[in-house]
C-alpha cells in the first residue's frame, strides 16, 4: 500500500495525542518530583483537557472525512462525544483534587490514568475499524481497571477492581470473537467495508456474519451494562471510590455508545437482502435488551439502601433508556441523552463523594437523614440532580428523555410497546430518586453530622454540573441541533466518508 | 492442506473451553488463564481467516490483541496480587463483600 493511499492526518488524532502526551508529562513529572505534585499534575491536566476540547472543535468545523486507511472517522458522532468524554473527564480531574488530599492518596498516577483513559475513549469515539474499536476500548478498560482499585488497602476496592478487571475481559474476548468472525465474513475490518460488503452481497459467509454480530452485542452489552449482562455493574461501582464510580459510569459509557452506534447503526444498517435481515436481529434484540435493562435496573433500585449501589443500578436503567434510541439508529438523541446523564450522573457521585468522607464511610440512606438544611448547597446540588436522573421538568433528564423517547415512538412504529415500557420505568424510578431527598429533609438529623468542607475546585465541577442540568432542561435545542447540524440524518450516517 | 472449516473448529472449541473454564473455576489466577485462552482462540480465528482471505488484515489484528492482552495481563496480575494481600486468598468466591 502506498504512503498517500494511506491518508495521513495528524489533526484527525490531535485529541488523542495531546491527552495522551500530557499523561506521560504528568508520569514524569511525578517521578521527579519529591512529594507529589499533586497541584501541578492537576493543572497539567486541566489544560490538556481543555486543549483537546478545542482540538475536537476543530475537527467539527474540518467536516466529516475518514484517516488513517479509515482508521478514524470525523463524523458529527465522534466530535459530540468525544466533547461529552472531555467534559466528564474534566469534572472528574476538579473532584480529583479534593480526593486525593483528603484519603492521601498519591496523586500523580491518577491523573496521568484519568488521561490515559480519556484517550482511550477519544479514540473509541473516534473509531472507524473494528481494530481501532478494540485497541480503543481496552486503553479505557484496562486504566479503569486500576483506577477502581486505586484505594488498594481498601478490601472493597480491590475486590471491586478485580470483579471489574475479569468480566471485563471476559466481555472483551466475546466482542473480540465476534470481531475476528466479522472480519472472516465479510474480508475486512473496516465499517465502511464492513457496510459495503453486506450491502453489496459479498459477504462469503452470512451464518459467520451473524454470529460475529451476535457476540460483538454481547461484548458491547457487557461494557455498558445492559441486562442480562450487567450483574458486576452493583459491586463494581459500590466498591470503587466514588469519584471513579461517578467516572466509569458515565464517560467509559458514552464512549461504547458512540462504537456502538458507529458499528451497529452505521456498520451493519446497510440494504440489500443480508443487510436487511441483520438490520432486523440486532434492532429487535436491542430493543429486548433495553426493556430488560430499565426494568431489571429500575425494580431493583427500588429495594437498595446504599446510596451509591441504588445509583448503580439507576445507571444500569439510564443504558436502557439510552439504547431506546438505537431502534431508529439516530445519533443526536442518543447523544444528547447521553450528555445529559453524565452531567447528572457526575454531579450525583460528586456530592455523594463528599458526603461519604474519607473511606467511603457515610454511603447508606440513613446517614442522609435530616441533612438538608445543614449543609443547603450540597443537599439542594444532590436533590436537583436526583429530579434530573428522575426525568422530572424542567431539569435536562425530562428533555433527554423526551427526545429518545419521542424519536422512538415517530422511528420505529413496530416497537412503541418500548416505549410504553421505558415510560412506565420512569415512573416506577422516581420513587427511589425521590427518597434520598425525603430523607434528607424530613427526617431528624442523624447524629454526628459534620459540615463537609468544599474546596473551590469541586464548587466549579458541581457549578458546571448544574448549569449543565439547568441549561440542558430549559434551552435544550442549541445543543440538539449541533449534533445534527453536519447532517445526522440517518440516511447520510451510512453514506461512505468523503476522502 | 487443511481446511479452513478446521481451524475455525479447533478456536471455537478453545473459546468454549475459556468460557467454561471462566464459569466453573474459581481460582482468580485460573480465570484469568482461561480468559487468555478465549484470547488466543480469537487470534487464532484471525490467522486462519488471514490466510484464507490472503489478507494481511488479520494478522496485524493478531499482533495488537496480543500486545493488548500482554498490557492486560500485567495489570490483572497486580490486582490479583493486591487482592491477596488485603485477603490472603485468590478463591473469587470468598471476595464476598459486596454482595447483591
Amino acid at each position: 500500500m502506498q504512503l498517500t493511499s494511506l491518508n495521513l492526518n495528524y489533526a484527525a488524532i490531535a485529541p488523542e495525542s495531546i491527552v495522551s502526551v500530557a499523561a506521560v508529562v504528568i508520569m514524569l513529572v511525578d517521578a521527579f518530583s519529591k512529594k507529589g505534585a499533586r497541584k501541578i499534575n492537576a493543572g497539567i491536566t486541566l489544560v490538556s483537557l481543555v486543549l483537546a476540547l478545542i482540538a475536537v472543535f476543530g475537527l467539527n468545523s474540518a467536516g466529516r472525512g475518514s484517516y488513517f486507511s479509515g482508521m478514524i472517522v470525523v463524523d458529527p458522532i465522534r466530535v459530540f462525544f468525544s466533547v461529552t468524554i472531555l467534559i466528564v473527564s474534566i469534572a472528574v480531574t476538579l473532584l480529583a483534587s479534593q480526593f486525593l488530599r483528603d484519603e492521601a492518596l498519591p496523586p500523580g498516577e491518577f491523573f496521568a490514568l484519568i488521561l490515559f483513559a480519556t484517550a482511550g475513549m477519544l479514540l473509541l469515539a473516534g473509531a472507524g475499524d473494528l481494530v481501532t474499536v478494540f485497541l480503543g476500548l481496552e486503553i479505557a478498560s484496562i486504566t479503569t481497571y486500576v483506577m477502581a482499585g486505586y484505594r488498594r488497602y481498601d478490601t472493597r476496592a480491590s475486590e471491586s477492581s478485580l470483579k471489574y478487571f475479569l468480566l471485563g475481559s471476559f466481555a472483551t474476548a466475546f466482542l473480540l470473537y465476534g470481531m475476528s468472525l466479522v472480519y472472516g465474513a465479510t474480508a475486512t475490518t473496516n465499517l465502511t467495508a464492513i457496510n459495503q460488503a453486506i450491502a453489496e452481497g459479498k459477504v462469503q459467509f452470512p451464518a459467520l456474519l451473524m454470529i460475529g454480530a451476535a457476540l460483538m452485542l454481547v461484548g458491547f452489552g457487557f461494557k455498558i451494562a445492559s441486562a442480562p449482562f450487567h450483574l458486576w455493574t452493583p459491586d463494581v461501582y459500590e466498591g470503587a471510590p466514588t469519584i471513579v464510580t461517578g467516572f466509569m459510569g458515565t464517560a467509559p459509557k458514552v464512549a461504547v455508545f458512540a462504537a456502538f452506534l458507529h458499528t451497529f447503526a452505521e456498520g451493519f444498517n446497510a440494504g440489500g437482502p443480508l443487510g436487511s435481515q441483520l438490520h432486523h436481529v440486532w434492532v429487535t434484540a436491542v430493543a429486548i435488551i433495553a426493556a430488560l435493562t430499565m426494568t431489571i435496573g429500575n425494580i431493583v433500585a427500588l429495594s437498595q439502601k446504599n446510596i451509591k449501589r441504588m445509583l448503580a443500578y439507576s445507571s444500569i436503567a439510564h443504558a436502557g433508556y439510552a439504547l431506546v434510541g438505537f431502534v431508529t439508529s439516530e445519533a443526536a438523541p442518543v447523544g444528547f441523552y447521553l450528555l445529559v446523564y453524565s452531567l447528572m450522573s457526575v454531579g450525583a457521585f460528586a456530592v455523594i463523594q463528599l458526603l461519604a468522607r474519607a473511606g467511603d464511610q457515610k454511603v447508606e440512606a440513613a446517614d442522609y437523614a435530616g441533612i438538608g438544611f445543614q449543609t443547603p448547597a450540597l443537599s439542594f446540588s444532590l436533590a436537583i440532580f436526583l429530579f434530573s436522573l428522575a426525568g422530572i421538568p424542567p431539569t435536562a433528564g425530562f428533555m433527554s428523555k423526551f427526545f429518545i423517547f419521542k424519536s422512538a415512538w415517530d422511528g420505529a412504529p413496530t416497537l412503541r410497546w418500548l416505549v410504553v415500557v421505558a415510560v412506565i420505568n420512569s415512573i416506577i424510578s422516581v420513587y427511589y430518586y425521590l427518597y434520598p431527598i425525603v430523607v434528607m429533609f424530613f427526617r431528624p438529623l442523624a447524629p454526628g453530622f459534620v459540615k463537609p468542607r468544599v474546596s473551590t475546585m469541586t464548587a466549579v465541577a458541581l457549578a458546571l454540573a448544574l448549569i449543565g442540568t439547568l441549561y440542558l432542561g430549559i434551552l435544550p435545542n442549541r445543543v440538539m441541533s449541533s449534533i445534527g447540524r453536519s447532517g445526522t440524518a440517518n440516511t447520510a450516517l451510512v453514506q461512505p466518508a468523503s476522502k | 492442506m487443511v481446511p479452513l472449516s478446521w481451524y475455525l473448529a479447533l478456536s471455537a472449541v478453545l473459546f468454549t473451553i475459556g468460557v467454561a473454564g471462566v464459569l466453573i473455576q474459581r481460582n482468580a489466577i485460573v480465570l484469568f488463564m482461561c480468559i487468555e485462552l478465549m484470547l488466543n482462540s480469537v487470534n487464532l480465528t484471525l490467522v486462519a481467516f488471514s490466510r484464507f482471505l490472503g489478507d494481511v488484515t488479520g494478522q496485524l489484528f493478531v499482533f495488537i490483541v496480543m500486545v493488548v492482552a500482554a498490557a492486560e495481563a500485567a495489570v490483572g496480575l497486580a490486582i490479583i496480587i493486591a487482592l491477596f494481600r488485603t485477603r490472603e486468598t485468590l478463591n473469587v468466591d470468598e471476595a464476598d463483600l459486596l454482595k447483591l
